[in-house]
C-alpha cells in the first residue's frame, strides 16, 4: 500500500507552487493561493487515442484544496480544516468515494507545507534537476518507486509562480500530462469553494 | 474502513461469488420453433477491433464504492484492459489471448493478486465475448423473451437475451442452475452491427457479491 500511496502522491505534485522550485529556476514568488483550469491527457500503449479529462483546481495556504474533474467522470477532492473527502458523481449525485487518495493526501499536507517554505529539494521521494530554465525534472530516489514512475517533467509557464504542464511518465509508452490554463495566483479564495460539492 | 481493507474487499468481491444468496433459478426454455425468426444474439457482442472506455463504479455489499476509468480493447486474438484512476494513475494493465494466456503488464498492490486479474478478465469476457464452448439452443424464456442458451461441458449455462427493453441482457447460471452473474445493458445504440449499451450493470451474486456500474465514455472501431 505504501507504493500506492507514494504513486498517488506524485499525481498531486502540481500543487507545488513554483516558488518552491527554488531560485535556480526563477525568482521566488511567494504564493498564498492558486486557482487554474486544467486539461489532463492519459496516454497508454493500448489506447487508440488518449483519454482527455478537464477540470479545475484551487489551493490556498495552509491546507485547503479543491481538485475537481468535470469530464469524463465528475469528481471532487476536497480538503479543508484537516478534513479530506472525495466525491464522485454516481447516478446523478455526488457520492463519497472510499477509494484511492485520502491517506495519500494526509501525507501530502506535510509536503505542501515544505514547498510553501521553498524546500522542494528536500523531498524524500524525488531528486530534482533543472535541465533548462523552463523545465524541472524529478526522478525517483527509490528503485521501488522508479518501477512505477520513471520520471516527472514540470514545464513552467511564462507567468511567474505557475506551471504550464506536468507530465508523469509511468513507463516508456504510458504517461499523464496535465496542462494548466487561466491560472490566478494570490487572490483570496472563499472557503466555501473548499467545502461545497 | 482503511484503504487496504477496502481494496481487499474489492478484490475478494471481484472473484466469482460462492453460493448464491439471492437464489434465482434457471428459467425454462421454450424451443425455437415457437419464435418468429432467430434471435440476433451475435449483435450483443462486438465483432472485429473495438476499444471501449467506461466509467466503472465498483460497489460491494456493504455499500462502499469507488470509481475508476476502464479501458477494454478487443481484437480477434487479444483482449487488452486497463484500470485507471480519475487522476490518471494506471492501477492495472493486462492482456489476454488464447495463445499466451494472461499477461499482467502492470499491477499496483493490491491489484497484483493473480486472482484479481482472473476475476477481471472473467467479467470482461462475460460482457464482451460470445460464449464459445458447448451446446447452443435458441428459444424463449418467461416473458416471451428471445434467448440463446449456451451450455458448457461442466453444466454452466449462459443465457444471452438480445432484445430486452431497449438493449440486451446476459445471465450466467452455475451448474446447480442458480443465477451467479447478470449483465443488464441499457440504452443500446447500434454501431456497425453491434448493439452498444450507453450503460450496463454487472451483478455478481453470493456472499461476496458486487456490482459494476459501467457508463460508456466512448466506443471506437479501430
Amino acid at each position: 500500500m505504501k507504493s500506492l500511496t507514494l504513486l498517488f502522491t506524485t499525481f498531486l505534485l502540481f500543487l507545488a507552487p513554483i516558488s518552491s522550485f527554488g531560485s535556480a529556476v526563477q525568482d521566488q514568488v511567494h504564493l498564498h493561493s492558486i486557482r487554474a483550469d486544467f486539461v489532463q491527457e492519459k496516454h497508454l500503449r493500448i489506447l487508440a487515442k488518449p483519454i482527455v479529462s478537464t477540470g479545475i483546481f484551487a489551493f490556498q495556504a495552509p491546507r485547503s484544496l479543491r481538485w475537481e474533474y468535470l469530464v469524463p467522470i465528475p469528481s471532487i477532492l476536497l480538503m479543508h480544516d484537516g478534513k479530506l473527502s472525495k466525491f464522485v458523481k454516481t447516478d446523478g449525485r455526488f457520492i463519497e468515494d472510499q477509494g484511492i487518495g485520502l491517506d495519500a493526501m494526509q501525507f501530502m499536507l506535510g509536503e505542501i507545507s515544505n514547498w510553501l517554505d521553498g524546500r522542494f529539494t528536500d523531498n524524500e521521494m524525488f531528486v530534482a534537476s533543472f535541465p533548462d530554465k523552463q523545465t524541472i525534472l524529478l526522478e525517483p530516489r527509490e528503485q521501488s518507486l522508479a518501477g512505477l514512475i520513471s520520471r516527472i517533467e514540470l514545464r513552467l509557464a511564462d507567468q511567474k509562480g505557475v506551471l504550464n504542464s506536468i507530465t508523469i511518465y509511468e513507463g516508456s509508452d504510458s504517461y499523464t500530462r496535465m496542462t494548466f490554463n487561466n491560472a490566478v495566483i494570490n487572490k483570496i479564495i472563499p472557503s466555501a469553494l473548499f467545502i461545497q460539492k | 474502513m482503511k484503504l487496504h481493507n477496502f481494496y481487499l474487499v474489492i478484490i475478494l468481491s471481484l472473484l466469482v461469488a460462492c453460493a448464491a444468496e439471492k437464489q434465482i433459478d434457471l428459467p425454462g426454455l421454450n424451443p425455437g420453433q415457437q419464435i418468429q425468426g432467430r434471435p440476433n444474439c451475435a449483435a450483443v457482442f462486438p465483432q472485429g477491433k473495438w476499444q471501449f472506455v467506461h466509467s466503472i463504479n465498483f460497489t460491494v455489499k456493504n455499500g462502499t464504492s469507488t470509481t475508476v476509468l476502464g479501458v477494454t480493447s478487443l481484437t480477434e486474438k487479444i483482449i487488452n484492459c486497463a484500470l485507471i484512476t480519475v487522476e490518471g494513475l494506471t492501477l492495472f494493465e493486462a492482456a489476454y489471448s488464447k495463445e499466451n494466456g494472461l499477461e499482467i503488464r502492470r499491477a499496483i498492490p493490491p491489484f497484483d493478486n493473480p486472482r484479481f486479474a482472473d476475476g477481471l478478465m472473467s467479467d470482461i469476457q462475460t460482457i464482451f465475448l460470445s460464449p464459445t464452448a458447448g451446446d447452443v439452443q435458441e428459444g424463449q424464456i418467461t416473458g416471451a423473451l428471445a434467448v440463446c442458451r449456451h451450455t458448457d461441458d461442466s453444466g454452466r449455462i449462459i443465457d444471452v437475451l438480445p432484445e430486452v427493453d431497449d438493449c440486451w441482457q446476459i445471465k450466467s447460471y452455475s451448474s446447480d442452475m442458480t443465477l451467479d452473474r447478470s449483465v443488464v445493458g441499457q440504452s443500446c445504440r447500434k454501431k456497425s452491427s453491434t448493439l452498444i449499451p450507453e450503460y450496463l450493470e454487472l451483478n455478481s451474486y453470493g456472499q461476496t457479491g458486487y456490482t459494476l456500474k459501467m457508463t460508456l465514455i466512448r466506443a471506437d472501431i479501430f
